[in-house]
């Protein structure tokens, strides 16, 4: 198996002038090809930090990160923008969607990015849509569906063009338990069937129970990586 | 010029006169001919006067005295003597044209058209006034209106109306001219017939040898106290001028003399 | 390309959604630019009215005067009437009309006052199409013929000598062996002019009767001459200097200085006002659309989690305020339009005639507006006010707001 994700004496030091808050230190980490992982850790443990690194939004100010064996940390903002688009798919808590654009522009705007022709990218979004389990509510508009139906329209725009990995930034945090476990159910069955990586932050102990792999965080430092049998 | 020289020309000047009377009485029915005896009478052949102008305004007066020398219709030389502001100013007029001479700007100007309607040296009287002390007899014609009766003299009154295209703004005039061609009163109406200045005889006495009116007014009718006043402090008529007289140079540099018949 | 068609989209969606701002932002355009237009209307109206009133106002399109009549207009500086050369000329098929004219500085006097006017000499019928003064009579009747006895004055005028038709007033003047030439004339009508001076300033009679008056033979003051098209006097004016040379042959733009320095002061006030309506617009729209993009922090970071570059970012943003511009400029010059319409027939003026005739106004305005300056002010709007949405837009694009996109 390969690595999709490397890190390698990442530090991230918010304000370094003065008062400096070191969000993380010295992480050592590689997510494998097809890895459903999980972030755990109190808030404040860099969970969020180093999701951002990885996904080319944030830039460390030590050590290195690596995508598909791809250096990331030391690209330009245009070339790290090309990289989002192309080998990471981003669900966060909330506010996911363009509120202008509807549930199917939504999932095909990564693809438009990419330049892909209009009937793929038709044949696409109907496809994940009704994969996610949003068939028909493709013209809705994101104030028009509700949180759980949102986050699944984000999963769907993340995983539609097949990227490296899936960073999901506590993708439940705001939906109840109910409609938590079956958008994690979702993920897990996405990531089963497409062999997507997906990397999932989450002080959620039922997200715990989804993921085999478990890397836990605590002040900016992997305290816990385990892997359940 | 020896002194019975000069007693024999009073004694003809006098001799002229009464027989220029003679012929106005001859004449007395024809309004032009008494209005052309009345202008003769007043200016005679030549003349040399002292005046005394003043100019009265509601809220102030001013009096000056000037020295005037008149031949024929058209010439005339009037120099100031006082108040000490204006002494020297003087209007020189030769046929139709007119100079004025200021002592203080020790220039000559030909009067422009353009000032002709303004007043002359802040009287009642204006350039024109002036320059057309003939126009009556020229740019009128004269209708006899009546003949009063008036310490027993005849006196009559003629209304003279302007020619078409002269250049009178008036619309008519009325004149009171006594039989010993004395103008006792000239006054001016606007075109709606509303009587505008009036020119009247204030006083008659004897002057340089003939009764004359040694005293008039010139007054504004439609404003109240506003009028000038002349008078005749010494007249000699009949006095032989030469032609320096009514010239540039003498208007800018007065030579003494011309004073006496 | 798809990108851009995304980018129009994503533009078109968001300035409809946000219906407020969009309406604030069309409203501050469309104001600005209405009122652009309008003062550029209003502007060139009275650069028209000016111009018109200049070559109406006794000048034409060109006149031919004796050397030095310029400098001093008086019968010294009088000419010949045009000779065989010159009337070849005048004949000709771009001459609308022609006249000559007796034209000297005089005094007009009534019974109750005097006036310093000047005295013009006409041949009636030629002014008919040369100036305003065969049209203008407002009581009375015109003259009849260059013999005419009577005057033509201003309504003005007769008002301040207390005169009227059927009296007589005193015109003095210089004649030409330098006597005072005086006449009395039985006003025949009064003339309403554009502007009170022009009442004020002339007197109208017969040429030929101004020739006797003045002694001046068969000796004229000038010459005007109206073209049919003001484009063709350039070259009117080079072959009329060849055929009437030694005598002095000036355009309008020459002998009326003030019109034509107005007409360029007209120019430059439209194009500062322009400027000061454009900064007073471009402020609204950068703080609008800066506040809009500020709004929107989250989307746009959104965006470019996604993977849109910056550039993209910025170019939605300009999209948008390109929308937002031509939609404004399209109602402003609608508006414009509207309103121009409506004041087709001038706006009257004469509560204020006194203070606008300082401006060289005339007592009605007609608004005109020009093509250059409708598609000056509304390219100076659009054209700038993407310059201006720039700052916003860099704004958006400028970095990844990570906080707003990861925290709750």
């Amino acid at each position: 198996m390969t690595d999709i994700v490397a890190c390698h004496d990442l530090s991230k030091t918010y304000r370094p002038d003065h008062l400096a808050v070191d969000a993380l230190t010295d992480i050592e980490l590689t997510i494998a090809e097809g890895e459903f992982a999980s972030l755990v850790g109190p808030s404040g443990s860099g969970k969020t930090t180093l999701l951002n690194l990885i996904g080319g939004l944030d830039t460390p100010t030590a050590g290195e990160v690596y995508l598909r064996g791809q250096r990331v940390d030391t690209l330009a903002p245009g070339e790290l923008a090309d990289l989002r688009l192309n080998h990471v798919g981003f669900v966060f808590q909330a506010y996911n969607l363009i509120p202008v654009l509807t549930a199917r522009e939504n999932v095909e705007l990564v693809m438009e990015l990419q330049g892909l022709g209009t009937a793929d990218r038709a044949r696409l979004s109907r496809d994940i849509l009704h994969e996610v389990g949003l068939e028909g509510l493709g013209d809705r508009r994101p104030a028009e569906l509700s949180g759980g139906q949102q986050q699944r329209v984000a999963v769907a725009r993340a995983i539609v063009s097949h990227p490296a990995v899936v960073l999901a930034d506590e993708p439940t945090a705001n939906l109840d338990s109910q409609t938590a476990s079956s958008l994690l159910e979702l993920m897990r069955e996405l990531n089963q069937r497409h062999g997507i990586t997906f990397i999932i932050s989450t002080h959620d102990p039922m997200v715990m129970e989804f993921a085999r792999r478990r890397v836990m965080l605590r002040d900016g430092r992997i305290v816990d990586d385990t892997v359940a049998a | 010029m020896t002194r019975s020289l000069r007693s024999g020309l009073v004694a003809l000047a006098l001799i002229l006169a009464a027989f220029g009377a003679l012929k106005a009485t001859a004449a007395a029915d024809d309004p032009a001919t008494i209005v052309k005896g009345a202008i003769d009478y007043w200016r005679d052949v030549t003349s040399y006067t002292v005046v005394e102008m003043t100019v009265h305004r509601p809220d102030w007066e001013r009096a000056s005295l000037m020295r005037a020398w008149t031949r024929g219709e058209k010439d005339s030389l009037v120099r100031f003597v006082k108040p000490a502001r204006d002494a020297g100013s003087a209007t020189l007029k030769v046929g139709d044209d007119m100079w004025i001479f200021s002592p203080k700007l020790n220039r000559v100007i030909k009067l422009p058209f353009s000032m002709m309607a303004q007043s002359w040296m802040g009287s009642d009287f204006s350039y024109n006034d002036l320059a057309k002390s003939d126009q009556i007899i020229h740019n009128f014609t004269h209708r006899l209106v009546k003949t009063d009766k008036q310490d027993g003299h005849a006196v009559y009154v003629i209304e003279s109306t302007p020619l078409p295209n002269a250049p009178v703004i008036w619309g008519k005039e009325r004149l009171r001219i006594r039989d010993d061609h004395l103008l006792l009163e000239e006054t001016f109406f606007d075109q709606d017939g509303k009587p505008v200045k009036r020119l009247s005889a204030v006083k008659i006495g004897r002057l340089g040898g003939k009764v004359y009116v040694t005293s008039m007014r010139m007054e504004k009718l439609d404003e109240a106290d506003h009028w000038t006043e002349i008078t005749y402090r010494k007249a000699s008529f009949g006095l032989s001028l030469p032609d320096a007289v009514f010239t540039l140079s003498n208007l800018r540099n007065p030579r003494p003399g011309w004073e006496r018949p | 390309m798809a990108r851009l068609a995304l980018l129009l989209r994503l533009a078109r969606r968001s300035v409809l959604r946000n219906r407020r701002r969009t309406l604030i932002i069309l409203v501050a355009i469309s104001v600005a630019l209405w009122a652009m237009i309008f003062f550029a209307a209003l502007t060139r109206g009275w650069e028209n009215d000016v111009v018109h009133n200049a070559i109406f106002t006794l000048t034409g399109h060109l006149q031919v005067h004796a050397p030095g009549y310029r400098d001093d207009p008086s019968v010294d500086h009088s000419m010949k009437p045009p000779n065989a050369t010159v009337a070849q000329l005048l004949a000709g098929t771009e001459v609308a009309a022609w006249g000559t004219r007796v034209r000297v500085p005089a005094v007009v006097m009534s019974e109750h006052d005097t006036a310093g006017v000047t005295l013009v000499g006409i041949d009636p019928a030629a002014e008919r199409g040369l100036s305003f003064i065969a049209d203008a009579v407002h009581t009375g009747r015109y003259l009849d013929s260059p013999d005419d006895r009577g005057i033509l004055i201003g309504r003005a005028l007769a008002d301040r000598l207390g005169t009227g038709v059927g009296k007589r007033v005193v015109v003095m003047s210089q004649a030409a062996d330098h006597s005072v030439a005086d006449r009395g004339f039985r006003v025949v009508g009064l003339f309403e002019g554009d502007r009170e001076a022009t009442e004020m300033a002339y007197v109208f009679v017969g040429r030929r009767t101004a020739m006797t008056m003045l002694k001046l033979g068969s000796r004229v003051s000038e010459l005007a001459v109206m073209l049919r098209d003001r484009r063709q006097l350039p070259a009117f004016l080079a072959r009329l200097r060849t055929a009437a040379s030694g005598l002095d042959v000036q355009p309008w733009t020459t002998l009326e200085p003030m019109a034509q320095a107005m007409v360029a002061l007209g120019q430059a006030w439209i194009w500062m006002f322009f400027v000061v309506m454009y900064v007073a617009m471009a402020f609204g729209l950068v703080n609008t659309m800066l506040m809009a993009v500020m709004e929107r922090t989250r989307e746009f970071g959104m965006l470019q989690a996604l993977g849109m570059r910056p550039r993209l970012i910025l170019i939605q943003v300009v999209f948008e305020s390109c929308f937002l511009l031509a939609a404004g400029a399209a109602a402003g010059i609608g508006l414009a339009a509207g309103t121009l319409s409506l004041l087709h027939g001038g706006i009257n003026l004469s509560i204020l005639a006194q203070g606008a005739e300082m401006w060289g106004m005339g007592k009605v305005i007609y608004p005109a507006a020009a093509v250059v300056d409708v598609i000056g002010a509304t390219a100076l709007v659009v054209v700038l006010g993407v310059f201006s949405s720039l700052y916003p837009a860099w704004r958006a694009a400028r970095r990844v707001p990570i906080e707003a996109i990861t925290r709750n």
